[in-house]
């Protein structure tokens, strides 16, 4: 009997399958352990070429065994079997197979890897596109890792914002030193373990003086919070730090409902106390399962009690391995041989016969298994009957952290090693990162081309050398050709062996080949956790109207504009969206609607300087406004494009109400602040933004005043004048403003009154034979009397000039974007001007393209279709080059990518009684 | 993600933060057009130390000026601007 | 030690949404030395500092930024003080306050959020103005077990719902 086997204590109480086989683990198992306990040594299928591969390493640097945990939605794919704990009922997969682990179709592609080496996806690219569409699909299905989850993760994932006076990475020896002396200092102290127990390096190799258990208690007794299952994922400025906690394990159903949490931590001081990670040795076909890192061979035998084989192989260049040796030989596993690269080395454990000058070249075995170690020693070549080889090509610090944070290496020779250096933030290194042990460089000993560098990403010396052969010189070229370091593991075991080999190359140094730049995240993050609570709702809160309920039981189309919610359409008796507007507009035009205008940014102003302030912002005149009455305005950027629309009202003698469009509103309050407070300091006034103080209902149409006057008991104010009054109870504003070209009304209420207000208006306007009417209806309703809207006509290229509204302009100047106007391009008379559209012909297409004659160049563009509302017949606004004096010409609206067409008479955009007699009384 | 010592409320997240533009892009509403476009489009951008105007805007709603090294996200001093304000 | 798995529910910490109450901003742009001075002797104690609040049972003034303070209660003693030097201007539809109350509460306002709501960073009597999930919100601490919370009108539903669902990580 070979292969992995358990130390008999304990006992095997949690229950879990692995590709639908149940297996027994034990409480503490990482997944890695649990399968080599059950003698699994096959775990999973390699990225390209589905070469089998085992368990290589006992932690988060696993490049091989990567699995997928959990089922449904909360499958978690491309899992480190070693950096799972085993749970009762866990569901692991192995990834990359067909139809099963043990036999795989797609290993044939090995037997194709000389067609398939580096640059093979570049290369694909060349030559004819069908070639390519080929290769594609028979990319995609050779290549690939785990399968993405399809059905939605059920779990939450939290967000916390979290604080301390330091930071310390890492619960070995020296980073529970470190978070214990600063706890012992008053400091507010933060540990945080990736691993689900402290310990780091002691688990493996423990020390009687050190008790990681009693080191935490002690932590916590002064106020220090321990984070395990927790990694620091990212460093990022001003020592602001992402950690990932896991809450359960991957595929696991959280208790409170929330697997994972990312805490966003500001920390005065950080420690990085990360330790080492072993370098693999390349030798043909290091890949097999059955070779190990020697120091994961060790943990599993002293921390699991399982001993990965019975007949072991170590392959060193270092006295680390030397360790490994004693923990198999106390766990009664034979070490048949000990290969040590150097000249010579400390004592072996008794029984153990050391070989110097020696190195694997190669392993081969059956099924799977390993059975062969063949070694160079000396010149000669010998070969040993073995299940197992532990390797170690001597240790890379855990700098990435170091480096996300902007830090320097310094190059270490004795261990051929980048050491953290110097780092511009609060923060250091501690433990054994700074001093890995003494290690010289081999030279690999087997085939090129079956030993493997890069085991997720299948990147082989060859590959290395076929880079450097196609005169790929820079690492970061390198990386990119063949893949190197590009995988789940970003190269975390590979990416000094492979510098190495191009330093070779080069014929330079390690640091002269220089290194890659490391990014966050350390270790994989879900995407979840990134999305935090926005997992839901396409990442934002919903805002709600004021009005929200009121209109839910009209059960309206609902239309999402920005963030907010507000009605598209009331549909009663099964209409279509279509048909509802269609029908709310004409009721507008004939009778009474009433509308949510809620949302529309709403400034007071008030003070001394108030006018001057607006003068400021809006390009229209304010100053003359007479108390008690408004009028439209626009405001401008600074280069002179139109920025937003709406109106300005003048409710006292130093207060004015300004009102502005729903999507601009955020954009026009920081606007507002920065002229009041950064541009003109000076200025006796204030600016409150009153967008959510009031509820906004606009009613509109012919029978819209008689309605209001019953309802307040006054007459209502004449076009575009303002009052306040009193309706439902409720003191309102009343401004007489119209969007729809009918006699309108805007009348803006304290929020939290606004559901009487809505409903007492509502009722009356129903009682004429009125409704209420969306956004869809307003949209047929402005289009048709020519009035722009925001993000529409208004598409921050237009100027007052180009939509018509040139003679509005404030003459005196003074506004912001007076200068900017004055530039001679503005004046251009080929600019994009609005013009109105009528229809030759059918529909005219939303967005199509005006042109003179099929094949041209188009003139401009359709910004808004709509209908003549009672006379039927399409109607259109669009922005064409000179449209101002285009009049009467006959064009073609083309929409290519709907096939629709259309032709068109240019006309002005005031389609609905252009003299604005509706508003007159 | 930096952090900013505000002069009003000490040291906040960025995220609290919006940032507008350098202080050599203020436009003056009362200037000319050819001053006004060059504040726009021809600013210093310096690899190095450059005044900055931000706002605390989901904090204290105030304006401030940042003295900023470009490259390595050093703020080496804040400045309040706006209307005078008691302490 | 933080351990995965093994989260209690902390059923002490709760979130009311309190009822609609009168609020107003009060903004000051000239002279406000003059004016402090009058404020103070009109309501009988001064205006706060930056991030604080102060106050009698008749109103509270709560100040966020350098030259506005959130005004909470009766306020026709104070507009009678401003002259030509402040004014006055209603918010209270707008806002919709939260009492989040319990053992929980300072832990519960880290869950999205970017401020330290640690008793040295926002001590009993304090205000911030900060940025919970995406959301700009003033937090008030009101003392040692309670909170009051401003939050923009139209996000309130939902922020309360990212509330309740946060509240079983108390102590996770």
């Amino acid at each position: 009997m070979s292969g992995p086997t358990r130390v008999p204590s304990g006992e095997e109480t949690i229950e879990f399958t692995f590709d639908g086989t149940s297996y027994h683990a034990r409480q503490g198992d990482t997944l890695a352990a649990a399968l080599l306990a059950n003698g699994i040594g096959l775990v999973g299928r390699s990225f390209k070429y589905h070469r089998p591969r085992g368990i290589m390493t006992a932690g988060i640097e696993e490049p091989n065994a990567l699995v997928t945990v959990g089922t449904g939605g909360r499958a978690e794919p491309n899992t480190r079997a070693t950096d799972v704990f085993v749970y009762p009922g866990m569901v692991a997969k192995s990834q990359n197979r067909w139809p099963s682990l043990s036999f795989d179709v797609a290993s044939i592609f090995g037997l194709a890897a000389p067609a398939l080496g580096a640059g093979f996806y570049y290369k694909t690219f060349f030559g004819p596109a069908k070639h390519w569409l080929r290769y594609e699909g028979f990319i995609r299905r050779a290549a690939g890792l785990g399968n993405a989850p399809t059905e939605p993760d059920p779990d939450n994932f939290s967000q916390s914002a979290g604080f301390c006076d330091v930071l310390v990475v890492g619960a070995g020896p020296a980073g529970l030193k470190a978070a214990l002396d600063a706890a012992e200092a008053g400091k507010r102290v933060w540990l945080v373990e990736q691993d689900a127990v402290p310990g780091g390096s002691l688990l493996r190799d423990p020390d009687p003086a050190i008790d990681p258990g009693a080191m935490v208690e002690r932590i916590e007794a002064l106020g220090g919070k321990v984070f395990l299952r927790t990694t620091a994922s990212g460093y990022w400025d001003h020592n602001f730090l992402t950690l990932s906690q896991r809450l359960v394990e991957p595929g696991a159903v959280p208790p409170h409902g929330f697997a994972q949490r990312l805490w966003h931590v500001r920390a005065g001081r950080v420690v990085l106390a990360t330790g080492l990670i072993e370098r693999p040795v390349p030798f043909a076909n290091n890949d097999h399962p059955g070779v190990m890192l020697s120091q994961a061979v060790r943990s599993y035998v002293r921390r699991w009690g399982v001993v990965p084989g019975k007949r072991v192989v170590i392959a060193t260049n270092n006295d680390d391995a030397y360790l490994t040796a004693t923990a198999l030989v106390e766990a009664g596993a034979e070490v048949v041989a000990l290969l040590d690269a150097r000249a010579s080395g400390p004592a072996a454990p008794a029984g153990v016969t050391v070989y110097h000058d020696a190195r694997p070249a190669s392993v081969s075995g059956r099924k799977h298994a390993l059975r062969k170690v063949t070694a160079v020693i000396g010149g000669s070549e010998q070969s040993f009957d073995a299940d197992l080889i532990a390797v170690s090509g001597g240790f890379v610090p855990v700098s990435h952290l170091h480096m996300q944070a902007g830090g320097k290496l310094e190059w270490n020779v004795e261990a051929q090693a980048f050491i953290p250096g110097s780092n511009p933030q609060v923060c250091e290194t501690v433990g054994s990162a700074l001093a890995p042990p003494p290690a010289p460089a081999v030279a690999p000993a087997g085939k090129a081309k079956k030993s493997f560098v890069d085991f997720q990403n299948d990147v082989s010396l060859a590959d290395i050398d076929l880079a450097w052969q196609e005169g790929y010189r820079s690492v970061e070229h390198l990386k990119r050709y063949t893949t190197l370091g590009m995988a789940t593991d970003q190269g975390k075991t590979s990416n000094m062996v492979a510098l190495s080999r191009l330093a070779e190359k080069q014929g330079v140094t390690v640091p002269e080949a220089g290194l890659t730049t490391f990014r966050p995240p350390f270790t994989p993050v879900t995407m979840g956790l990134l999305a935090g609570a926005g997992a839901r709702n396409a990442g934002a809160h919903v805002r709600r109207i004021p009005l929200h309920a009121l209109h839910e039981a009209h059960d309206p189309i609902w239309q999402p504009l920005g963030y907010w919610f507000r009605p598209r359409a009331y549909p009663v008796n099964g209409e279509t969206l279509q048909q509802a507007a269609l029908r709310e507009a004409r009721t507008v035009r004939t009778a009474a609607g009433l509308s949510d205008v809620s949302t529309l940014g709403k400034f007071e102003v008030s003070g001394p300087d108030a006018a001057k302030l607006l003068e400021l912002v809006c390009a229209t005149t304010v100053g003359k406004l007479a108390v008690g009455r408004g009028r439209y305005t626009f405001m401008c950027r600074e280069d002179g494009f139109v920025n937003d629309d709406g109106t300005v009202w003048r409710l006292a003698e130093n207060r004015y109400l300004l009102t502005s469009s729903t999507g601009g509103a955020d954009r026009m309050a920081h606007f507002m602040s920065y002229v009041r407070n950064s541009l003109r300091p000076e200025l006796k006034c204030s600016v409150v933004n009153v967008q959510e103080y009031y509820g906004g209902i606009a009613l509109a149409g012919p029978k819209a005043r008689g309605i209001l006057a019953a309802l307040t008991g006054a007459e209502p104010p004449r076009h575009m004048g303002y009052a306040p009054g009193m309706l439902a109870g409720v003191p309102v504003h009343v401004l007489a403003a119209s969007y729809s070209g009918e006699r309108a009304f805007e009348i803006h209420v304290e929020a939290s009154h606004a559901a009487a207000v809505w409903q007492a208006i509502e009722a009356a306007t129903r009682a004429e034979g009125g409704a209420p009417y969306g956004l869809e209806a307003m949209e047929l309703l402005r289009i048709e009397k020519g009035h722009v809207v925001v993000g529409g006509e208004v598409d921050g290229r237009s100027t007052p000039q180009d939509l018509g509204l040139g003679g509005m302009l404030n003459k005196a100047g003074g506004f912001i974007g007076a200068a900017g106007l004055t530039r001679p391009a503005l004046s251009d008379p080929n600019r994009n001007n609005l013009v109105g559209l009528v229809s030759l012909d059918g529909p005219i297409p939303e967005g199509g393209m005006l042109i003179q004659r099929a094949g041209q160049s188009p003139q401009g563009h359709v910004t808004a279709a709509a209908r003549r509302i009672i006379e039927g017949g399409a109607i259109a606004l669009a922005l064409l080059q000179g449209g101002h004096h285009r009049h009467g010409e006959e064009l073609i609206v083309t929409s290519p990518t709907r096939g629709e067409k259309a032709r068109v008479r240019v006309t002005s955009p005031h389609f609905y009684d252009p003299a604005g007699e509706r508003y007159r009384d | 993600m930096y952090q900013i010592t505000c002069p009003h409320c000490g040291p906040r997240a960025q995220t609290e933060f919006t940032y507008e533009r350098t202080t050599d892009s203020v436009v003056d509403p009362a200037g000319d057009a050819q001053t006004a476009m060059q504040a726009l489009y021809t600013r210093a951008n310096p690899m190095g130390l450059d005044d900055e105007i931000w706002r605390h805007t989901y904090g204290c709603r105030a304006w401030m000026v940042l003295t900023r090294h470009r490259v390595s996200h050093e703020i080496h001093a804040v400045k309040a601007i706006g209307p005078e304000a008691l302490p | 030690m933080i351990l995965p798995g093994n989260a209690t529910v902390t059923d002490a910490t709760s979130i009311i949404a309190l009822p609609a109450a009168p609020l107003h901003a009060l903004e000051i742009w000239s002279n406000p030395q003059d004016l402090a001075t009058r404020v103070h002797k009109a309501l009988g104690f001064a205006l706060p500092p930056m991030n604080r609040s102060a106050g009698n049972a008749a109103i509270t003034l709560l100040r966020y930024e350098p030259t506005v303070w959130l005004v909470e209660g009766d306020t026709s003693v104070l507009a009678d003080t401003l002259g030509d030097d402040g004014a006055l201007t209603a918010i209270g539809g707008g806002i919709v306050r939260f009492r989040i109350a319990g053992p929980g509460w300072r832990e519960l306002l880290l869950e999205g959020g970017v401020f330290d709501t640690s008793p040295a960073a926002l001590p009993v009597g304090a205000t911030a103005a900060t940025v919970i999930d995406h959301v700009g919100v003033r937090l008030f601490a009101t003392s040692e077990d309670a909170c009051i919370v401003y939050v923009p009108a139209s996000y309130a539903q939902s922020l309360h719902h990212f509330w309740e669902e946060a509240l079983p990580l108390l102590g996770a």
